[in-house]
């Protein structure tokens, strides 16, 4: 199928551009047509975006979306940010979420076809069933974390030209659906995390069992996940334990900590090479071995 | 077909003359009644609302349709005045000018508050009274259903009705639908039991607010507001108890000090627990200390504050009125060239069908003359009899349909009719 090997990143990113257009254009006169053609543009971007991750998995094999590199992690990241940009075209139609969601899409989308990033971040040999859990629930821990940090923001944002008594030039969710979906956010996404870390030790353990290369504990990307998962483990807790007395406020400011947390973390993982130095150590091993044999 | 309209609306009457005018549905009624008695072959509508009294008659007979004196005189008479008293408020319009101003009335861009959408309901209702009392009103019929079609199109097509205008209507459904997603939910204190207070309360109920506790220094006057519009009657000294549990206050009393000071709110901050609290003080002088606004998570509206997004909403939705201007003009053409379109299909039916009866006349009586001949024959000739006469109508019927193109213009149509002794 030539049609398939034709769609690139330009194509999506092109629709998801006239999204934004779209949404910028909103702000300024308002059209029946508005929001349809928004959903139209974001499912031609969507289907455009999974069918070239799909194809570059499975055709290809160069990505790594499912089992982690940067190129197939921040455009999978970008998909599930757009298709939580279109359940909330449904679900919150009359607010500009696009100018705030939209960006962040591009943003990933960008990073993620940066092309020194193709081969920076190279795909394990071993395909296991602990890869794709961890890959999948890490994909989607950040994508979650993403889209809470900008439900934080607007919260802020929303509640700053509340206070300041402001016209409402442009509508967002309310204060209380904002707050809502952050701490949700923040739930599903320390739960993501916390699968994610213990997969990760599954692969260790896998790996420790069938001689290849291990991730050492003292890993940077693996204490500085565990402290990313400590971190929202508080969160959550203070959230329950305190409810009487929690605010919006607080629950935004407590997600976009975690964001922050997370940036610093693909940034170790970004500066370490977490999982070259998996293949390396794995190279090391089987090196070893070989001499052993020989000698 | 021949529509007209004689009226009076907020543009050149005062509220006096209007009321004088105003007919509710009962009157409406006899008033329709009384008009078919007089011009039992024409078809009325009668609009009343409080910012317009609009009588329609339209009839295919232009001589059987009212003169605009006799509507005047009509409508004078129902209202128990005399003509002179009512023609200078009276405005007058007939035909295409007629049906522009029913689509520019039913599309609300005549109203006071331009986009209001009552207005759509109430010509609704009067096109229903109308044919209660008659039910053969087919130029009526059509006429309205087209203001409704084209009203639907201006507030699909434009956001004419998007913004609200009035300050409770504001307060709820924009300001505090932005801190609520929902009102089921949550605690609504109203203090207060004003005119302000009960319309902001009826809003509150159109979105859903259920749990809501009236608190009044006169109970009495509390309880009747409960009675009206639900709710329930809490007692005046329980007003810090009230406040630590309400998420929404409405306040809109005639005091002349603050009722709620920064004090007493700082005495329920900690009872409260970080809640949210979104205050509509509708009241002049204000009912709560402004400082009370500068708290973490209160969100305090003044009157100033909500007049403000009020004029930017009608300043919004007269910015579309162009757009709807176009939509009405676009369709207010339209359909007077298919009114007139269809008013001259049965004079053109006439004419074909003249000339179908004077052919086959003809073709009758060459038949006989000529006797035998073949079927070939035969149709060669009923062929070429048939193309004739479509050739000799197609120059009259081009030029007709050309003149329909020019809705105002129908010397052509009657110089035809009377050519041809069509009628």
């Amino acid at each position: 199928m030539d049609w398939l090997e034709r769609i690139s990143i330009t194509c999506f990113a092109a629709s998801y551009l006239v999204v934004l257009g779209l949404e910028i254009s909103r702000t300024v006169f308002r059209a029946a047509w508005w929001k349809w053609s928004a959903i139209t543009a974001s499912l031609a971007g969507i289907f455009a975006h999974a069918v070239y991750l799909i194809h570059q998995e499975l055709v290809i094999g160069s990505s790594g979306v499912f089992v982690g590199g940067w190129t197939g992690w921040f455009l999978g990241s970008a998909l599930l940010l757009m298709v939580a940009y279109l359940w909330a075209l449904f679900r919150q139609g009359d607010s500009v979420l696009g100018l705030f969601i939209l960006p962040l899409v591009l943003v990933s989308v960008a990073v993620g076809s940066w092309p020194g990033n193709s081969n920076s971040f190279s795909v394990s040999d071993t395909k296991t069933v602990w890869n794709a859990i961890h890959g999948i629930s890490l994909l989607l821990s950040t994508a979650i974390i993403g889209l809470g940090f900008l439900f934080g923001f607007m919260y802020l944002v929303q509640s700053r030209r509340l206070k300041r008594n402001q016209i409402l030039l442009v509508r967002l969710p309310s204060l209380e659906w904002l707050q809502k979906s952050a701490e949700k956010s923040l739930l599903v996404s320390a739960v993501l995390l916390t699968v994610g870390l213990i997969s990760g030790f599954a692969i260790n353990l896998v790996n420790r069992l069938g001689g290849n290369g291990l991730i050492a504990w003292h890993d940077p990307v693996v204490w500085s996940s565990a402290i990313l998962l400590t971190w929202l483990l508080i969160a959550l807790v203070t959230n329950l334990l305190f409810r009487k007395d929690r605010e919006g406020r607080k629950v935004s400011y407590l997600v976009m900590f975690c964001f922050v947390f997370l940036l610093i973390e693909i940034g170790i993982v970004w500066v370490s090479g977490h999982v070259n130095r998996s293949q390396a150590v794995a190279q090391q091993d089987r090196q070893t071995t070989v001499h052993e044999v020989l000698r | 077909m021949i529509l007209q309209i004689v009226g009076c609306s907020h543009h050149q009457s005062s509220i006096d003359v209007r009321e004088r005018l105003a007919f509710n549905d009962e009157r409406a009624a006899a008033f329709l009644r009384k008009f078919y008695s007089a011009f039992p072959k024409s078809e009325a509508v009668l609009l009343s609302t409080c910012n317009r009294t609009e009588f329609y008659a339209a009839s295919n007979v232009p001589e059987t349709n009212p003169s605009f004196d006799e509507m005047k005189t009509l409508l004078a008479n129902a209202c128990g005045l005399s003509y002179n008293e009512i023609d200078p408020y009276l405005f007058d319009h007939s035909d295409t000018e007629a049906i522009r101003h029913l689509f520019s009335v039913a599309a609300s861009l005549d109203s006071m508050v331009v986009g209001e959408s009552q207005i759509l309901a109430q010509v609704k209702k009067a096109y229903t009274l109308a044919s209660n009392q008659n039910e053969k009103i087919p130029l009526t019929h059509q006429i309205f259903q087209a203001a409704i079609k084209v009203a639907k199109r201006v507030a699909n097509e434009t956001d004419i009705h998007s913004n609200r205008v009035s300050i409770p209507s504001i307060a709820i459904g924009d300001f505090a639908r932005q801190v609520f997603e929902r009102l089921d939910n949550k605690r609504i204190l109203v203090i207060g039991a004003g005119e302000m207070a009960e319309e902001t309360m009826n809003y509150v109920s159109y979105y859903g607010g259920t749990d809501i506790a009236i608190i009044n220094r006169t109970r009495e006057t509390a309880e009747d507001l409960s009675n009206r519009c639900g709710g329930f009657v809490v007692d005046w000294m329980d007003l810090p108890n009230q406040l630590t549990a309400a998420d929404m206050v409405i306040s809109a009393t005639g005091a002349s000090q603050p009722i709620v000071t920064d004090d007493l709110y700082r005495d329920i901050i900690d009872a409260r627990g970080g809640r949210p609290l979104f205050v509509l003080d509708l009241a002049i002088p204000r009912d709560f200390d402004p400082a009370i606004g500068k708290h973490s998570n209160v969100y305090l509206y003044s009157i100033d504050d909500l007049q403000a997004q009020c004029e930017y909403n009608r300043k919004s939705r007269q910015s579309y009125w162009p757009q709807a201007k176009t939509i009405i003009d676009q369709e207010t053409d339209l359909f007077t060239k298919e009114m007139v379109h269809r008013s001259k299909g049965p004079t053109i039916a006439r004419l074909k069908n003249q000339a179908a009866q004077v052919k086959d006349a003809e073709l009758q009586r060459l038949m006989n003359k000529l006797g035998n001949i073949s079927d070939h024959q035969r149709g060669e000739i009923e062929v070429a009899f048939h193309r004739l006469t479509n050739k000799l109508l197609h120059p009259p019927l081009a030029s007709l349909r050309e003149e329909s193109e020019d809705s105002g213009n129908q010397h052509l149509f009657e110089a035809i009719k009377q050519l041809f002794k069509l009628d």
